[in-house]
């Protein structure tokens, strides 16, 4: 079954700078894909080349069987929402929406109904004569997705679209382009650094870090099953526990880990048929451990890991509290949701000794690990929720 | 070897950069070459014009014993000149840049009209001002500041003052721009960290502004030099500079490879201050910086 | 903080140092006295005297016909080499560079020198044509910094919009680039046009006998010092009117500034 779109081992170099390494993936007709990942990761530069500005260093790029090699930006059926947008700014909002159509040499009667029908979808009926520094930011976004959609690409490029937004801004925004791509239905390819937006809208995510991708998948897959540290990292935030296997048990699919430091043996599910005697590194986020101040023996089930540890520090948030506790040579973080009235129970404070506990199914074992990854949030006590080896 | 594309935006910077390149190839490079060339040639005595062959006859003649009082007097002239413009050009320049945006323009349209006026006329006006029947001569002849029968105009002090008059603005222009640019919250950082207004200014702001300075210095030096007009109109006899020479034997005594010769010199001359700046300017020169997330 | 009054005086010292000798100019006049010492009453007979001379509209008319073709020219080439140097980083625009940026700093002697040898070189009369070709040389380089300047700090975004919405390189030209750099253009041509009017020394060196502009002739006057208020006349006109080319091509900028 042809793809839709697919990059086949796309690179590109900027002099000695490999920003893009042998990129392969596909994306299905009408979904919203992803580029996630940190700047100078690549995915900026991969959406370029699809838009026609870049040219591969090797690779291709198919649509709908055809390669866009020699396809110059203005033949591509392809449109690109700009970062900053990009409007025309000495031209009005409906001359910018109409730009296209008249490079098209559509009839002029033509034109107007379409750019009428576009400033109807995008609620600017009222601010059509307006030059682009008389709108808003957000207005600004909204005229350039008309003046993109009227031209009815296959996919529309969208390169960090809501970067130059304020928060509330930018919330609403989100919501707007889901609405717009289920009317429009075409194939949207959004790049951004942030995993709230990314996750929040797209059907697809690749996941990208110094010009490859690391993984692709669905927001829940890429966020519950990280193939590799990197991933883990970046999207939200995770402990990473070094160990070993110790035993496999194949009629359930656990395996028992001996964890560095840790006191006892822990349980995990095996998904991926990890044999006995490898090291692993077992990433398990902040919200899967749940901390008490005593042992919790009537809750839990046979495959809960329970071990003994030491409130180091915490952080009081409303709704929930983050706790960071030494677990063996693990400073582990811990999200602790907070469902019952709090004041009735007693407080676990600094320096209480506590029972740390999570499900045998809440961990995931990562297929690549890399040091470096861990300190990808800030490693400054506050933010880092990464567990970290003491030094 | 090339890719289609590659070899399309060759061609397009060739269709571009070719039509100015050329005609200033042919109407300035070669010119300046041509002077170096007739350097070697001989005059013809009577008409003063170019002669056959080649000889080194005119580049011997070059060592006038007249010229090195010339040549030091332009050099002092032009250094004096930068000197004071330069003296002038940075606080005016640092004054305005930290004035209100619209302050800032009123200003600037102010110290640019001047510019824009006729060059000729800014210096015939300092010619009525000093004329002994002048208000200025009348007023320091009053004050007994100078001898009544003293000429304020035909001499090298006249030169330097109308040199400075002209050339301030093309000092303040490079000065104010980069001024402009300059993130003044770092002289309160200065000043917070315990350094006076003045160590802050000499150790944060004029380095802040190097390379508006060195083009403010390029940009005045190097024209002095070859200053004609005004050596010419106010100098007299004792404030002959090169430019003058130079016209002198062309027109007046008429040799033309000896003027030749010393619009070579002239040229040298002035390629080493310039050649100098470049170098300062390069040594800080960044790697072009790529696009963020390439 | 306290901040020194020096920068502010500096400034206004230099400001009345510009100024003043152009005021005592302008007032002159209209001074019925030969040297303004002192104030002879008003008058405009520099002014009648001014128009009276024949060889003044002769050398106006030259000056005009030179600056404007000079000016259409020096355009045309300025923004081709604007665009290059901006464009393109190989060694053909280093050198490109050097050739925009060496006439700005270089004294105009040599460049008049220079091209008079050429000319005589080349067996060329010289006359008008002459004074057209380095007129135009000059030029080049004053359009080609301003209109790179306008260059640097354009959203280039805004071709690739145009291309990515369909556009060909030669429609995004006249429909997005051009449009929007003119007013830089025109500000690189309105600073041709006031160099061109304005020179004197390249001017004089390449001009022959019997070709004469505005500034030749006003220099042979100031040399000759005879009448010197009719200069004062002339210069006062020549002020109103450039003041005047100051305030439009301002305005022009300030326009854009969106």
């Amino acid at each position: 079954m042809a793809e839709f779109l697919a990059f086949e081992g796309i690179s590109k170099n900027f002099g000695p700078v490999c920003a893009v390494d042998h990129v392969s993936f596909a994306v299905k007709q009408g979904e919203i894909f992803s580029l996630l990942g940190p700047s100078g990761c690549g995915k900026t530069t991969l959406l370029r080349i699809l838009g026609g500005f870049e040219e591969p260093d090797g690779g291709r790029i198919l649509l709908n069987g055809q390669d866009l090699a020699d396809l110059p930006p203005n033949q591509r059926k392809v449109n690109t929402i700009f970062q900053n947008y990009a409007l025309f700014p000495h031209l009005t909002v409906r001359q910018n929406i109409a730009f296209g159509l008249q490079i098209a040499k559509r009839p002029a009667r033509e034109i107007r109904a379409e750019v009428d029908r576009m400033l109807k979808l995008i609620q600017m009926t009222d601010q059509a004569h307006k030059k682009p520094h008389l709108i808003s930011g957000g207005q600004k976004q909204r005229v350039a997705i008309a003046r993109a959609l009227i031209l009815k690409p296959q996919i529309l490029l969208l390169d960090e679209p809501l970067a130059a937004l304020d928060l509330k801004l930018r919330q609403r925004m989100l919501i707007e382009l889901d609405q717009i791509h289920d009317t429009v239905g075409i194939t949207f390819i959004y790049v951004t650094h942030d995993q709230g937006e990314s996750m929040s809208l797209s059907d697809h995510i690749a996941v990208m870090n110094k010009g490859r991708i690391e993984q692709i998948g669905t927001p829940s897959e890429i966020y519950e099953a990280p193939r590799s540290s990197f991933v883990a990292a970046f999207i939200g935030d995770t402990n990473i526990l070094e160990g070993q296997v110790m035993e496999i048990y194949p009629q359930n699919n656990y395996c028992k880990l001996q964890l560095d430091g840790f006191p006892s043996t822990v349980l995990c599910y095996n998904d991926n048929n990890i044999k006995a005697g490898t090291t692993v590194y077992l990433s398990v986020r902040p919200e899967k451990f749940h901390v008490a101040l005593e042992k919790p023996e009537t809750k839990l089930h046979p495959e809960h890991n329970c071990v003994p540890g030491k409130v180091e520090d915490m952080v009081y948030m409303g709704a929930h509290t983050k706790f960071w506790v030494r677990v063996g040579d693990y400073r582990l973080a811990i999200t602790q949701q907070h469902r019952r009235f709090l004041l009735d129970e007693a407080a676990i404070k600094w320096n209480d000794p506590v029972w740390v506990y999570w499900h045998g199914d809440d961990g995931f074992m990562l297929e690549r690990y890399n040091e470096s990854d861990e300190k990808i949030n800030d490693p400054t006590v506050e933010s880092a929720a990464t567990a970290s080896k003491a030094n | 070897m090339k890719t289609r594309a590659e070899r399309k935006k060759t061609l397009h910077e060739w269709l571009i950069t070719l039509p100015p390149v050329a005609w200033l190839t042919l109407l300035f490079v070669i010119p300046t070459l041509i002077v170096f060339a007739i350097t070697f040639k001989p005059v013809v005595p009577g008409t003063g014009d170019i002669g056959k062959g080649w000889t080194l006859t005119t580049f011997r003649s070059l060592g006038n014993p007249n010229y090195p009082a010339i040549v030091w007097r332009t050099l002092w002239i032009s250094v004096m000149n930068t000197t004071l413009c330069t003296l002038l050009a940075v606080p005016a320049g640092y004054f305005i840049a930290r004035l209100a945006p619209r302050a800032r323009s009123a200003y600037m349209m102010l110290v640019i009209i001047p510019f824009w006026t006729s060059f000729l006329i800014r210096i015939f006006a300092w010619k009525t001002l000093l004329h002994p029947e002048g208000p200025i001569h009348g007023a320091l002849a009053w004050l007994h500041l100078i001898d009544p029968q003293a000429l304020l105009l035909y001499n090298a002090w006249t030169v330097l003052l109308v040199m400075v008059y002209t050339h301030l603005p093309f000092a303040i222009l490079p000065v104010y721009a980069a001024a402009e640019k300059f993130d003044f919250r770092l002289l309160e950082a200065a000043r917070d960290l315990g350094a006076t207004p003045l160590r802050a200014f000499f150790a944060v702001f004029l380095p802040g502004i190097r390379r508006g300075l060195i083009t403010a210095i390029l940009v005045v030096l190097i024209p002095s030099l070859g200053s004609y007009v005004i050596p010419d109109l106010m100098g007299g006899p004792s404030g002959e500079m090169i430019g003058n020479k130079i016209a002198q034997r062309t027109f007046v005594d008429r040799n033309l490879p000896h003027a030749s010769g010393l619009s070579a010199l002239l040229t040298l001359a002035v390629l080493i201050p310039m050649a100098g700046a470049l170098l300062l300017q390069n040594k800080r020169q960044p790697e072009r910086m790529m696009t963020e997330d390439a | 903080m306290k901040h020194s009054r020096l920068p502010l005086n500096v400034t206004l010292f230099v400001l009345v140092f510009f100024y003043l000798p152009i005021l005592v100019l302008v007032v002159n006049s209209f001074n019925a006295a030969r040297f303004g010492s002192g104030w002879e009453g008003f008058t405009l007979m520099w002014y009648r005297k001014l128009l009276d001379q024949p060889n003044v509209w002769h050398a106006l008319s030259n000056t005009l016909i030179i600056a404007t073709g000079a000016t259409l020219i020096s355009m045309v080439l300025g923004t081709m080499s604007a665009f290059g140097l901006h464009r393109y980083t190989d060694a053909l625009q280093k050198y490109h560079f050097f050739l925009i940026y060496t006439p700005l700093v270089i004294p105009e002697i040599l460049m008049g020198m220079s091209l008079l040898l050429f000319f005589i070189a080349l067996g060329m009369q010289l006359g008008l044509f002459t004074i057209f070709l380095a007129h135009v040389t000059f030029c080049i380089s004053y359009v080609a910094m301003v209109v790179l300047g306008r260059l640097q700090d354009f959203d280039f975004s805004l071709v690739e919009a145009a291309q990515d919405l369909g556009a060909t390189w030669w429609t995004t030209l006249w429909r997005v680039l051009l449009p929007l750099l003119m007013p830089g253009i025109i500000s690189g041509g309105l600073l041709a046009f006031t160099l061109s009017i304005d020179d004197y020394v390249i001017t004089f060196f390449v001009a022959g006998p019997g070709s004469s502009t505005l500034p030749l002739y006003i220099y042979s006057m100031i040399k000759h010092s005879k009448d010197m208020p009719i200069i004062n006349a002339l210069s006062t006109i020549l002020l109103a009117l450039t003041a005047t080319t100051v305030f439009f091509s301002q305005h022009l900028t300030k326009e854009t500034r969106t």
